[in-house]
């Protein structure tokens, strides 16, 4: 049966990437981009990254989803020569810095042969200024990009957000920026470079944290340019994790703080919250500050999934904390059908679905598109080319 | 604006979106060129929704304001007029909200056969959730982010900002542009339905697998990895600074990540190569991960006499991954890549309600299509007769009319 067409069916592209960049390709693959990504005679370092099922990465097989794989060696004269005609070949080329093929692949003269040509090139830094060179990994990427600094409780350290979260930003914005060069192109303009800066990503992505910088003036309760980290206190006051008698709860008051105090005293556990002053404007903070309070001796009491479900039902935006096996359960991504099916060389394990739904055309996780294959096993980039038309007229397979 | 090209230029945004996720996903595609037109009234702009709050200053820039008062049925025609024109509509309220406004998918789409509908909705359309109301926080706490960004043994801790309302942006934004490129191909657009939980959940894809294949479950792991066992790998404390509003302002760390043998090599050679450091049981990423504690105080030792900036800077020339844990003072103040962009700008069109206001530039650098320009926040409506007049061809006093009467404001 023939595939359905995904939204990015026809675009070709070469996916040179490390883990700071592949989770874009990633977006664009499962959108049903046709992407390659070439790999070492002894295998992509990747498909090493735990956890594992038997004998496969299932880290590989998230974030290499939907690829085909070709195994080459870009210092032969063969491997140059494929190398030369993928790029001659794509529409888009993704690199990070220093990954397989990179140093070999020649995109600059690619792009005076083809106009139409896009490349994104993704770094930690940027390709110049005194910290060009440093070396990155997720923990030190998200402590440099002011992450870590607002993540974790005053008898903590700074903390890394768990997994890749710093590199799914990168990532994000990887196929912001090919989409939107390749939509120049076809409306009519010239193909580019795009220069990404993995530093600049995650900065760009603090919420209150430049805002603290910049609007420090126009913020009740602010007292300097920065907010140090305080565990799940949100930058309002308004938002914290409590522990209730059984399991956690995101508690908030917000947007209606009048509908949550009137719930207390329905409760009878309103203390004196029911005081005019808190309800002068001038008072907000206070009664923030004091609702909270409140709330913490409230939640304590309560089971967190009950009181999840009954301030759900009064429109209060309550969150449940769930770990990954409620997750496993949970009855909204069930009913919306939302897993997917990754094939693996082992057999096929159920996994994350569509971060988005299109009407006409699936997001997909192709089976015929395996990550979990050797990289030798049916590899040779001749072949593969052939079989998914990236052969140019008068190239032999 | 400038007039130089920018990948967007041509494109029409119909925006209903507020708070973060939706603005920051039509705040990415102006910064790019495209024509956003941000819906929003004098009824409704209050708290995040007024154009001088700083929350809505950092999300809204680079858009043109429309006032439109869509609790008066006489003003809904003028939007279904703006989303016939529109190549991308798009709102995060919660479903089926632009439906009874008569502006529903299918109603746009029967008269705008091309019109990309993206709905960013908390859960998405359909479900026993589907109405459950959503922010960032309980993005996090139900998609699993809040339980595993922690230290074990609790909780309580999470991701410290945000995080999925920038990610649902950005994802938005990815999904409007490969709409459009669909577009491009078929002719004819689609709509997108945007759950913000499913965007969360999907980050913890590997974890997910994990589970659903060996039937274990993530837990939270503080700075290490969960799955590779690799040490030294954490943020350490350093020499304080001063001058901060309190104790825990003036604390200074700097984050190390040994990712290989070479890397602890290297370190134990800036560390003087202390006798403890050479003991067998560390030479492997197991041994030391099994040791992690220890190496943690020993390295905690070694950084505690030092400023963070030394460490790193020693430890980046050595080789070693470090970084100090920049605040968002370090950011604009102390970092030299970010000033070299430079990251952040003064606005250049002064915001006649607040004054200076500034942006944090958009990450891409386009060699041909730069989008290094910004424009100011707009007033409620400020825009209403360029719109109207650009979109739908409507006269200086159909717009006046329209004013005065109440559906413009």
């Amino acid at each position: 049966m023939a595939e359905q067409e995904g939204a990015l069916t026809g675009i070709k592209v070469l996916d040179l990437t490390d883990e700071r960049g592949i989770y874009g390709v990633k977006l664009l693959a499962d959108l049903g981009a046709d992407v390659v990504r070439p790999e070492s005679l002894g295998g992509d370092p990747l498909r090493a990254r735990g956890p594992h099922f038997e004998n496969s990465s299932l880290w590989h097989a998230y974030f290499a989803s939907n690829r085909r794989f070709v195994a080459m060696d870009p210092e032969t004269e063969n491997g140059q020569l494929w190398l030369d005609r993928m790029i001659d070949a794509t529409d888009i080329v993704v690199t990070c810095v220093g990954a397989f093929c990179v140093e070999q692949a020649n995109v600059s003269a690619a792009l005076d042969r083809r106009p139409s040509l896009v490349v994104i090139d993704l770094s930690s830094f940027g390709d110049s200024g005194p910290w060009k060179d440093y070396l990155a990994p997720d923990l030190v990427a998200g402590a440099l990009g002011g992450a870590a600094a607002t993540t974790g409780d005053v008898d903590t350290p700074p903390l890394k957000s768990f997994g890749e979260l710093n590199f799914m930003v990168s990532g994000a914005y990887v196929a912001i920026a090919a989409l939107s060069a390749v939509l120049h192109v076809k409306n009519g303009g010239e193909g580019q470079r795009v220069g990404i800066s993995v530093h600049e990503c995650i900065a760009s992505c603090l919420e209150h944290v430049l805002m603290w910088y910049f609007y420090e003036d126009k913020l009740a309760g602010a007292s300097s340019p920065q907010l140090p980290r305080r565990g799940s206190l949100h930058w309002s006051n308004a938002y914290k994790v409590m522990n209730a008698a059984s399991g956690s709860i995101m508690v908030t008051p917000a947007p209606d703080f009048e509908a949550q105090i009137f719930w207390l005293v329905e409760q009878d556990a309103q203390q004196d919250l029911i005081d005019p002053k808190y309800f002068e404007p001038e008072n907000a903070p206070l009664m923030i500050e004091r609702v909270m309070e409140v709330l913490h001796g409230w939640v304590a009491t309560k089971d967190a999934e009950t009181l999840f479900h009954e301030a759900q039902e009064r429109h209060a935006p309550y969150g449940w904390v769930l770990p990954v096996d409620k997750l496993a359960s949970n009855p909204q991504l069930e009913a919306r059908d939302w897993w997917a099916d990754y094939p693996l060389a082992e057999g096929v394990i159920q996994g994350p679905g569509a971060p988005y739904r299109f009407s006409d055309t699936p997001w997909e996780i192709r089976a015929t598109r395996s990550s979990a294959p050797a990289p030798l096993e049916g590899a040779d980039p001749a072949s593969v080319l052939a079989d998914i038309g990236w052969l140019a007229e008068g190239d032999s397979a | 604006m400038t007039a130089a090209p920018r990948p967007l230029d041509g494109i029409r945004i119909l925006d209903f979106t507020h708070v973060l996720a939706g603005p920051f996903a039509t705040r990415t595609l102006a910064d790019m060129g495209a024509d956003v037109v941000k819906v929003n009234s004098v009824e409704r702009a209050v708290a995040t929704n007024d154009p001088t709050h700083p929350y809505y200053l950092m999300w809204n820039r680079s858009k043109r304001a429309l006032s439109l008062n869509m609790s008066n049925p006489e003003a809904r025609p003028i939007a279904r007029a703006l989303a016939e024109k529109a190549d991308v509509v798009i709102d995060n309220f919660s479903v089926g909200v632009l439906d009874r406004w008569g502006i529903g998918y299918d109603a746009v789409s029967a008269e705008n056969e091309g019109v990309v509908y993206v709905q960013m909705s908390g859960m998405g359309e359909g479900g026993p959730w589907s109405k459950f109301v959503t922010y960032a926080p309980t993005i996090h706490a139900l998609a699993g982010l809040t339980q595993l960004t922690g230290v074990p043994g609790r909780e309580d801790i999470g991701v410290g900002f945000s995080y999925n309302d920038h990610q649902a942006g950005l994802h938005g934004a990815v999904a409007i542009l490969a709409a459009l490129t669909s577009r491009a191909r078929t002719g004819r657009g689609q709509r997108v339905d945007l759950s913000q939980f499913e965007t969360g959940v999907n980050f913890l894809g590997p974890s997910l697998l994990d589970w659903f294949g060996n039937a274990r479950a993530a837990a939270p792991v503080g700075n290490d990895l969960p799955y590779d066992q690799l040490a030294p790998h954490g943020t350490y404390l350093c020499l304080p600074g001063s001058g901060g509003a309190s104790a825990i302002e003036d604390e200074r760390w700097v984050a190390i990540a040994c990712m290989t043998n070479d890397h602890w090599q290297r370190l134990r050679g800036l560390m003087g190569t202390p006798d403890w450091s050479g003991a067998a049981t560390l030479e492997t990423n197991a041994g030391r991960h099994a040791q992690r504690t220890m190496l943690d105080a020993r390295l905690s030792d070694w950084t505690g006499s030092q400023s963070a900036t030394t460490v790193m800077e020693r430890c980046q020339a050595a080789g070693v991954p470090a970084g100090v844990v920049q605040t968002g003072i370090d950011l604009m103040e102390n970092d030299p890549q970010l000033a070299a962009a430079p990251f952040c700008q003064p606005i250049e069109s002064i915001n006649p309600a607040i004054g200076q206001t500034f942006a944090d530039r958009l990450p891409l650098h386009f060699s041909k299509t730069p989008c290094d320009q910004y424009s100011r926040v707009r007033e409620v409506g400020e825009d209403n007769a360029a719109v109207l007049a650009d979109w739908l061809g409507m006269s200086a006093a159909e717009v006046a009319a329209g004013e005065a009467d109440g559906r413009l404001s």
